[in-house]
């Protein structure tokens, strides 16, 4: 026999609870701690931090790049090589709105930079290189220069 | 949807092989009488992006439509070719039919509007 009875009620549900509890220690914290909440909610750790996905082809002719870069502008994407080293870069500069739940009432301009760099072979005909930007994927086409592709020789069987 | 953004292959979410997903990266923001979604989905387009409300579920489905040509030879690859799947809970704070979807450059952006009853409001003080 219990000298407390234990109440397994529908007025004590555990779940429900916990979920009341923790979204008013969100509350809290979220109250207690604006900045961090807004850092958080700015990107801080859920945007594209310095780095970003790419992947590597090589094409019968052409070596290709694909880089995921969703949420740019084609203007604020550049694509340069510099000394057989291909560097993709996008900038952005995301302003808070000012209709946005913003504790502290600031519209601070928010600037975020990434970039990813390949050493590419020699065989690259820079000239030629070419880029295009859809559905958030970047994709760079490098043409192989002429003489470095295989030639063909006709041997003659004697 | 559209037939001009149709391509070569037929582009319905029609049962295909399951695939493995993932879940986008994705933030959620609250203005004054709305919560704003955006989630990144590079390498989808509209024709293969679902969103849909189901009870109390919002599902956001994005397919990649890209797939490496065959003679193309990998070198490095560090993009996944997983398709996307987010689900999240909506609760009785918003008005599901009037749930806007805006996808660019492979980020969609979800305006999901308040409930009337939880928007703040003035009341006029009478007599």
């Amino acid at each position: 026999m219990h000298i407390i009875r234990y109440h397994n009620t529908p007025l004590y549900n555990p779940a429900a609870s916990f979920t009341s509890l923790r979204s008013e220690m969100d509350r809290l914290f979220d109250a207690a701690f604006p900045t961090l909440s807004s850092l958080q909610r700015d990107g801080f750790f859920g945007g594209l931090t310095g780095e970003f996905p790419l992947d590597l082809y090589q094409e019968k002719d052409a070596f290709v790049v694909r880089a995921e870069l969703p949420g740019f502008r084609k203007e604020d994407l550049s694509v340069e090589v510099d000394d057989s080293v291909l560097t993709l870069t996008g900038h952005r500069e995301s302003e808070s709105k000012p209709d946005s739940k913003e504790k502290n009432g600031t519209t601070a301009t928010q600037e975020q930079r990434v970039s990813r760099s390949v050493s590419l072979p020699d065989n690259v005909n820079v000239e030629k290189i070419r880029a295009a930007y859809e559905n958030g994927i970047l994709t760079v086409t490098l043409p192989r220069s002429e003489e470095a592709k295989p030639k063909q020789v006709a041997i003659e069987v004697k | 949807m559209s037939n001009t953004l149709t391509k070569n292959e037929p582009r319905e979410l029609a049962p295909r092989a399951p695939r493995r997903t993932v879940i986008p990266r994705y933030n959620v923001r609250e203005t004054a009488d709305a919560f704003t979604i955006t989630a990144h989905v590079p390498g989808v387009d509209k024709a293969s992006l679902e969103t849909t409300v189901h009870g109390e579920n919002l599902t956001v489905s994005g397919r990649r439509t890209w797939s490496v040509p065959e003679d193309w030879t990998p070198i490095h690859r560090e993009i996944t070719s997983d398709d996307y799947r987010l689900v999240l809970e909506l609760d009785h704070r918003v008005n599901r039919d009037a749930i806007r979807a805006e996808l660019s450059q492979g980020v969609l952006t979800l305006t999901v509007p308040k409930a009337e009853a939880v928007k703040p409001r003035k009341i006029e003080i009478v007599g």
